[in-house]
């Protein structure tokens, strides 16, 4: 085929796939757009709501009714923090709490750093089979001063969801908080995801805190005190996403009574629910949204009164990639994570006794988290073929992207104005022009290289290849001894 | 085409425009907090001396207190806020003087009429005001404000009546708990109640009978809490009977509290296999609080369980129970539960 053969048959080609796909697309970009909107608007009036509650409340330190927390850590090759972090989880506000640390088969010197730390001695229990487990538990240890309120768990590598397994049936208080051992929690924060099992106790049943990177800001002793913007472009922009995904994602779902996401790295659960369902599915990539959508079936098929509800308060701070190769990892498994777990629950979609979750967030997971980086690839290729092959006017095809990326733009400033009205974290004035560049340079490369990773972890998962765990490299806090 | 690429623009602009005013709002929300509060520093910063002074009770002759009377028009608003946030943490004589800065400043008189405000924040914190204040004739107004329709204000008037601490209040404040659609939050009326006194023991009682679960909850709860004896009957109830499973395991921790021996019959009714895994836990825990020796051939029994921390507090229990409960160990010395509860016990015996 001849060199103007090869251009034309691939013009006749981008022609008849705008064709086809242009009433679909506009459709879906005014769904998605619309339905951002109504995110937009149903956190406004969520947020209103808890700022009304903010300027009115009242004192709370957590006595009477608060329930005892067991906040459960599960490590794997966490010698250079895990002292810290279990030290600051001791201290944190709170009327009654213990540490579960499970120690998931280290290679390095996790468990002799945290045994040297807190005088450990090994106690001969037996732990509970509430949840089934595979691995071996090989010990379980205390503090020799009979006070301090940690438990150590050691057990053979099996992986993150085992060891928060092992780490529930090791747990004696009414509620779990899953953290991770590299997590730093305000030091209120249990009395603010508490709240609502205190006021609400014999519904509640889960509850999730906002998350934000912890990149470039001040620690000491496991305690933020400085909050920074990141260092660098990706972990900035990261903290865009977290804003968007937290203060209006997951603050709209809880207004309209339909979350299903609980990030892994801070949600807050009954025991004896979690323990009812079986745990975490120690198989599956997405564990926190598997558990969560779960314990919606559960519940909802014995059609019992519940409530799931996300704190907006910043609870947890974590430390997020640097590099573009961990980043493509993470991206990976959340996305395949997410396909699985849809794909194992669209027996929920469109059934009356699921509710809002299967007309409403289970439809939008589906449209909106799981299709948009397919959509989006169709995008990324299809516009510059088109333009390359002068089908389509170059200042048309300009304003669409202008149109397109600055709606992405105006979510995240919303998200932006929320944060600063109720929050105000950053006190520097750079931190909000940094924020509002990383909201821009978000649609320039970034957005781009996520849709593909996003894909590349969809592929893999559809493919049956068997996924690999990568290895988070931490930079560590800022941390100032002074 | 025409129309498409001036619907396009048209959409385009209205984006960038809402883009650029959301900046603006980032901008001007910090702005406007900053000068708010170099402002409330400057209209403050004189009366904090003596503000200061009143606070750490240190105003023996009443010349602070006197002074801080005087302050006008936007120094007096800032200094009324200040003196609220004050008032929830300071008590006795200071907190008096201060609450008389607020009865010359009007600040009480203007909290009455301001619960009939249409703002909710005002409200709220008018109740709030009047709870600091201490303000015991306005007990009718903050239960009528229990039914409010906004949360906020539920809030603050449980809150408020806490701090009035009048028993009368407690009625209103439990039923409160399950109206329906406006139901008052647990966790804030458990707190209101506690600090009533003993008078609310038959209210109590009362609460363990209403059909809401969450009601039935904070009644048993503050009952076991503050020893009232009178609501077993009631409690004893709940444990056996009660459809919701978390207001049986409060019964059970408070039988543990202030039950009797008669009681243990009860509790170790509720440790049979057949029941859920965590009332079972419960009601062990709560055998060991009673401390009665009539539990210890059952908890005895439970050391062969086969849920390893259901024996390990069976074994706990009997630990603390003397002599016979220790005995009660012979034959169970090499069981991981009896040697993990000894350990424990004797590493808290050794810190203690």
């Amino acid at each position: 085929m001849s060199w103007d053969g090869f251009v034309e048959g691939l013009r006749s080609f981008v022609l008849w796939s705008m064709d086809v796909t242009a009433v679909p697309i506009i459709i879906y970009f005014i769904l998605i757009n619309t339905s951002l909107l109504v995110l937009i608007v149903l956190a406004y009036l969520e947020f209103r709501a808890q700022q009304r509650r903010r300027s009115t409340a009242v004192t709370w330190q957590g006595a009477g009714l608060a329930p005892g927390v067991s906040l459960l850590v599960p490590a794997y090759n966490e010698e250079a923090g895990i002292v810290m972090a279990v030290k600051s989880f001791l201290t944190l506000r709170y009327p009654r709490h213990e540490v579960v640390v499970v120690d998931d088969g280290s290679s390095d010197e996790t468990f002799a750093r945290l045994e040297e730390a807190f005088d450990l001695v090994q106690v001969p229990r037996e732990l509970p089979h509430e949840i089934p487990i595979r691995a071996k538990v090989l010990g379980i240890f205390v503090p020799r001063d009979g006070r301090t309120r940690l438990v150590v768990v050691r057990k053979e590598n099996s992986g993150r969801s085992e060891a928060i397994n092992v780490a529930i049936n090791a747990a004696s208080e009414p509620l779990v908080a899953m953290i991770d051992g590299d997590s730093i929690l305000e030091p209120d924060g249990l009395l603010h995801v508490t709240r609502p099992f205190a006021d609400d106790p014999t519904r509640m049943v889960a509850t999730g805190g906002a998350i934000r990177p912890v990149n470039g800001s001040r620690v000491v002793s496991g305690r933020i005190v400085r909050v920074e913007m990141p260092q660098t472009w990706i972990p900035r922009i990261q903290l865009v996403e977290y804003l968007r995904a937290f203060l209006l994602g997951r603050t709209g779902w809880s207004r309209l009574g339909g979350l299903i996401l609980i990030s892994g790295a801070f949600g807050l659960f009954r025991r004896d629910v979690v323990v009812e369902v079986g745990g975490l599915d120690p198989d599956s990539i997405g564990e926190d949204f598997e558990l969560v959508m779960r314990i919606h079936k559960r519940l909802r098929d014995e059609g019992r009164d519940y409530s799931i509800e996300f704190v907006p308060e910043p609870v947890s701070w974590t430390e997020v990639p640097v590099t573009a190769k961990v980043l493509r990892n993470q991206r990976r498994r959340w996305h395949r994570g997410l396909w699985e777990t849809l794909w194992a629950y669209r027996s929920m979609l469109f059934r009356p006794k699921y509710g809002r979750i299967g007309w409403l967030a289970l439809p939008y997971y589906w449209l909106f988290e799981l299709f948009a980086p397919l959509l989006e690839l169709f995008g990324i290729i299809i516009v510059p073929l088109a333009l390359a092959l002068g089908i389509v006017n170059v200042p048309f095809a300009i304003l669409f992207l202008v149109l397109a990326y600055g709606y992405a733009v105006l979510v995240t400033l919303s998200a932006m104005v929320v944060d600063e009205w109720a929050f105000h974290k950053h006190d520097r004035w750079r931190a909000i022009w940094q924020t509002i560049a990383a909201s821009v340079l978000e649609n320039i490369g970034y957005r781009q290289a996520t849709v593909w990773w996003r894909l590349e972890g969809w592929w893999s998962s559809l493919r049956g290849k068997k996924h690999v765990w990568g290895v988070m490299t931490r930079t560590g806090f800022d941390e100032d001894p002074a | 085409m025409i129309i498409g690429a001036a619907l396009l623009v048209g959409a385009t602009v209205v984006i960038l425009g809402a883009c650029v005013l959301l900046i603006l709002a980032v901008v001007a929300v910090r702005a406007r907090r900053h000068s708010r509060t170099q402002r409330d520093e400057m209209l403050l910063s004189p009366l904090r001396p003596p503000l200061i002074t009143v606070a750490s009770g240190e105003d023996d002759d009443g010349a602070a207190a006197e002074q801080l009377t005087w302050a006008t028009g936007v120094s007096r608003t800032v200094l009324d806020r200040n003196i609220v946030e004050m008032l929830t943490k300071i008590r006795g004589v200071p907190a008096e003087q201060l609450v008389h800065v607020l009865e010359v400043h009007g600040a009480v008189d203007a909290a009455v009429a301001q619960m009939s405000s249409r703002s909710t924040v005002k409200r709220a914190r008018a109740a709030q005001l009047l709870g600091l204040a201490r303000a015991g004739h306005t007990v009718p107004l903050l239960v009528e404000a229990l039914g409010d329709e906004a949360v906020e204000v539920r809030n603050s008037a449980a809150y408020a009546l806490g701090l009035i601490g009048d028993p009368a209040a407690a009625g209103p404040v439990l039923a409160a708990i399950g109206a329906p659609e406006r139901g008052l939050p647990a966790a804030t009326a458990a707190e209101a109640l506690q600090s009533m006194g003993v008078g609310i023991s038959e209210v109590l009682r009362d609460g363990m009978a209403d059909p809401n679960a969450r009601t039935r909850m904070v009644a048993a709860h503050l009952s076991g809490e503050r020893s009232f004896t009178r609501g077993l009957p009631e409690l004893r109830g709940l444990l056996d009977a009660d459809p919701d499973l978390t207001v049986r395991e409060t019964s059970a921790s408070a039988i543990g509290r202030l039950g009797r021996s008669e009681d243990v019959g009860i509790l170790v009714r509720h440790t049979v296999p057949s029941e859920p895994l965590a009332l079972r836990r419960a009601c062990v825990i709560a055998l060991g609080d009673l401390g009665e020796a009539e539990a210890i051939p059952a908890l005895a029994v439970l050391l062969d369980d086969s849920d390893p921390r259901l024996a390990e507090l069976a074994a706990t229990a009997l630990l603390s129970m003397g002599p016979d409960g220790r005995d009660a160990l012979a034959g169970h010395e090499n069981d991981p539960a009896v040697r993990s509860a000894r350990l424990l016990a004797s590493l808290q015996k050794a810190s203690a």
